[in-house]
């Protein structure tokens, strides 16, 4: 009996250790599932949103993006505009410092700005390649101790936004190190600091200064969906990212998590591609038309798409700008298959015998949006229930439908989801800004659109050109090369105690986030 | 035996190439991978400059040659994601995988043989239907199916598992930190029982079957019955005649065993977020981390040849009619 005993004892004392890791969060600590890790601290090489949303949390930037889409100062104090507009001359804020201990200066700043555009270190990340491109950045220079200047190819008002992409980090420390140890050993300007990586499992911030309320955040990788929201309803990790539409009813019923929905500033859409990489094909020159594409809006009923396939009800686009920026003029299209028909009718594509009109191909990804898969063959159905014979063929992302719409021959139909923002509308048209540009994947040459888009950049202010772009987007409602579907919803889960908000561009930002 | 040895090793040379080969040949048929690496936005020209500065415009046989000459020398090029090289990323998460997959190993064994031995003593009765029954559903459950199952019973009702995570011990071992990874082993069995089981299910299920059906046919055999007929106790028929003969074909298993876990793990690793291998050749295959490919592939080659050379051996140890 005796023996018994002990082996029950000792058996309890063994899962009594690690059950005790099992508990929830300390009082201090915020845990976040996310379904990726980072692949780099290094801030030049960083270019997933996951990896930003963490390093957001080491490296502070000149300006941030708030909540409504306004563009505010952090760590500048002052920001003056030569009259070109080809030069931006910041003051840093006083009491700055790095994570190395020294004083953050204009020095680090220039650094920051100079080392990812720097050749010989061939870095491939967010900030040397798209940040920069959109920027036009040409080199940053020390005006003194608390003065930098930054220097621009073209003058855009695109400037400070891009600007709050580029991460600031500290000189001394990074000249001191390879690139190989600059991925794993950030020194950065911002509120935490990188306190270990477990690769593929998780990693930990602690707090060196504020803003911010916890003294550690931990981002914990979970790649299957349905575990991350297990943990969640254990209460083991306080926020995850992506949940599935179908797994929203389980968290809100739980009773220890709820779900947050955010529309986010995802563009869905179908795309018509008007280029030669689709000449030929059936259905390729029927959408040349601008009314047989108008007409194909009133095909798709976008909000039973939404209610039915994403389970929840959608802002419904109207341009390709995210709202509050659009055309204020502007209505979504409604689902009206009569009038579909009557514009295709008139458009020269009646019925024939057998009731189709003309076939098409509609191409999409499996698992790159939110229930992609379903939401193409519906949207295949409802135009061929306009007499659009359509044939859906859905493809892996990576290996075979990215490729084929960087060579833009995709579709000629395609479904696609273009991030953007909130805080300037020409950076979401700026999409098209040329008519080969690499993110013109519709091939669109519409010279109105493109002598308005010259205009709308070389105005001083978004205000300046607000009229030329309420004209540009009218025409890309009536005759763009979109079927404009809706921004796509994002779902967050949240522990019942936490108050966090999430943010309708992705970030997660935990600044704010506190214990209810 | 040297002369097996030798031979052996040979041959998993020339394995070594035909599989870095169908691998290298396989991902650049998929597309060209320098899309991965710019921006959505990237003008020609970017994507031409990074197309030439990760030599991805390179012949595809020049590259395969550069790819093997640095091969030899161990060096497998940088991850195009992790921006390090390939083989440190492989090798930082192969201990996971091996803790994972050596415990399954283990649990297919230690399950399976009492199992097997058991219902073969009792062929025929509700001892036998209902592990035969067991190892049928074993084999026909899919293992992230099972782990999801046992994720929402054990770790969301019950409460008495952890959801998922991973405690090392390997790392710990292999960095000279033996305080460290002795500390961590009952965590790391803590939270090995559920992925481990996930993995392990549809080998436990077999090798009983395997065992159970090998024990039927050792038992009819006259040595056995000489054994019987001498007086020696039934527990020592079974043990030291029976099973001793009985398992030869399960060590055999043992040897493919690894092969078959190591393909089972990358689902079951995905969906208990254990960090091994299998989820990072996962992730490297959807972002056509070619490196990183290559390392694992070549770097499991070798541990599975390695393996398969130690059971060959073992075998000629507890059968003397094999001759190495």
């Amino acid at each position: 009996m005796k023996t018994l005993q002990s082996i029950l004892l000792a058996g309890a004392a063994a899962f009594a250790l690690p059950a005790a890791a099992h508990a929830a969060p300390p009082a201090n600590t915020i845990v976040v599932g996310l379904s990726a890790d980072a692949s780099t601290f290094d801030p030049a090489q960083i270019s997933s949103r996951d990896n930003s949303n963490i390093a957001k949390h080491i490296f502070a930037t000149l300006f941030t993006v708030d909540f409504e889409g306004n563009v505010a100062p952090n760590l500048v104090s002052n920001t003056d505009v030569s009259d070109d507009g080809l030069a931006y001359t910041f003051t840093i804020k006083d009491g700055l410092t790095c994570d190395d201990g020294e004083a953050l200066t204009a020095e680090d700043v220039a650094y920051s700005f100079n080392r990812p555009a720097d050749k010989a270190l061939g870095f491939t990340g967010n900030t040397p390649g798209f940040v920069y491109t959109t920027l036009g950045f040409k080199s940053a220079e020390v005006v003194d101790e608390k003065n930098v200047k930054v220097n621009l190819t073209a003058k855009t008002t695109l400037a400070l936004g891009m600007m709050a992409q580029v991460y600031i980090h500290c000189k001394d420390s990074y000249e001191k190190m390879t690139v190989e140890e600059a991925a794993t050993n950030p020194i950065g300007s911002g509120s935490y600091r990188l306190a270990s990586w477990d690769r593929g499992s998780q990693i930990v911030l602690e707090k060196v200064k504020d803003p911010g309320t916890f003294d550690t955040i931990i981002w914990r990788i979970i790649p299957e969906a349905s575990t991350r929201t297990a943990e969640l309803i254990a209460g083991n990790v306080d926020i995850i990212t992506n949940v599935a539409p179908d797994q929203v009813p389980a968290i809100d019923a739980s009773g220890s998590a709820t779900v947050a929905k955010v529309n986010g500033t995802r563009r869905m859409q179908v795309g018509f591609n008007l280029g030669k990489g689709v000449e030929g094909m059936p259905g390729a020159k029927e959408i040349q038309d601008p009314k047989v594409r108008f007409a194909m809006q009133y095909a798709v009923d976008v909000p039973s798409i939404c209610t039915q396939l994403l389970g929840t009800e959608c802002t419904r686009m109207t341009s390709l700008v995210n709202p509050p920026n659009g055309n204020p003029d502007l209505v979504p299209i409604p689902y009206d298959p009569d009038m579909a028909e009557k514009l295709l009718d008139e458009a020269g594509y009646p019925r024939n015998a057998d009731g189709v009109r003309f076939s098409i191909r509609l191409q999409g990804p499996r698992g790159r949006y939110l229930n992609d898969a379903n939401v193409v063959q519906a949207i295949g159905q409802y135009l061929s229930d306009v007499g659009i014979q359509t044939d859906v063929e859905l493809l892996e992302w990576a290996s075979v439908y990215s490729p084929l719409l960087r060579t833009k021959e995709m579709g000629p139909l395609f479904f696609l989801g273009q991030g953007g923002v909130t805080w300037n509308p020409l950076y979401d048209m700026s999409l098209f800004s040329t008519p080969d540009g690499a993110t013109n994947y519709q091939s669109w040459t519409d010279p109105r659109w493109f002598d308005d888009w010259k205009l709308a950049i070389d105005a001083n202010t978004v205000e300046e050109a607000r009229p030329i772009i309420n004209r540009m987007l009218k025409l890309f409602y009536d005759e763009g090369p979109w079927l404009q579907l809706y921004f796509q919803p994002d779902f967050y889960g949240v522990s019942n105690r936490i108050d966090w908000q999430p943010r309708r561009d992705e970030e997660i930002e935990l600044f704010a986030a506190t214990l209810k | 035996m040297w002369t097996f040895i030798i031979r052996r090793l040979l041959q998993s040379a020339i394995v070594i190439i035909g599989v870095t080969l169908i691998t290298f040949t396989a991902l650049q048929m998929s597309g060209d991978p320098t899309y991965l690496y710019v921006s959505e936005r990237a003008t020609a020209e970017e994507i031409q400059r990074t197309r030439e500065a990760l030599g991805f415009d390179r012949p595809l046989p020049e590259q395969y040659l550069t790819f093997l000459g640095k091969l030899a020398q161990g060096d497998f090029g940088n991850s195009l994601s992790y921006k390090r090289p390939a083989l440190d990323a492989v090798m930082e998460a192969l201990p996971a995988t091996l803790e994972l997959t050596f415990f399954a190993m283990i649990l297919a064994i230690v399950v399976a043989i009492p199992l097997g031995v058991i219902a073969s003593l009792n062929r025929g009765s509700a001892t036998d239907g209902s592990v035969m029954t067991i190892a049928m559903l074993g084999q026909s459950i899919p293992s992230f199916w099972l782990g999801i199952m046992m994720i929402m019973f054990f770790g969301l009702q019950l409460r008495i598992l952890p959801i998922s995570g991973h405690v090392p011990f390997i790392m710990p071992l292999i960095q000279g930190n033996f305080v460290q990874a002795f500390t961590n082993l009952p965590q790391t069995l803590y939270y090995l029982i559920m992925p481990g089981f996930a993995v392990a299910f549809y080998s436990i299920s077999r090798n009983a079957r395997l065992v159970r059906s090998s024990m039927l046919e050792v038992l009819s055999q006259d040595f056995v019955r000489t054994a019987r007929a001498k007086g020696i106790s039934e527990w020592a028929v079974v043990i030291h005649h029976a099973l001793r003969n009985a398992w030869l074909p399960v060590v055999t298993m043992i040897g493919l065993e690894f092969g078959f876990l190591i393909g089972g793990v990358v689902v079951v690793e995905i969906v208990f977020s254990w960090p091994g291998l299998g989820r990072l050749v996962f992730n490297a295959i959807n972002q056509r981390d070619i490196p990183v490919v290559q390392a694992a592939v070549v770097v499991l080659a070798l541990v599975f040849i390695a393996l398969n050379l130690i059971v060959d051996m073992v075998y000629a140890r507890i059968d003397p009619r094999v001759k190495l």
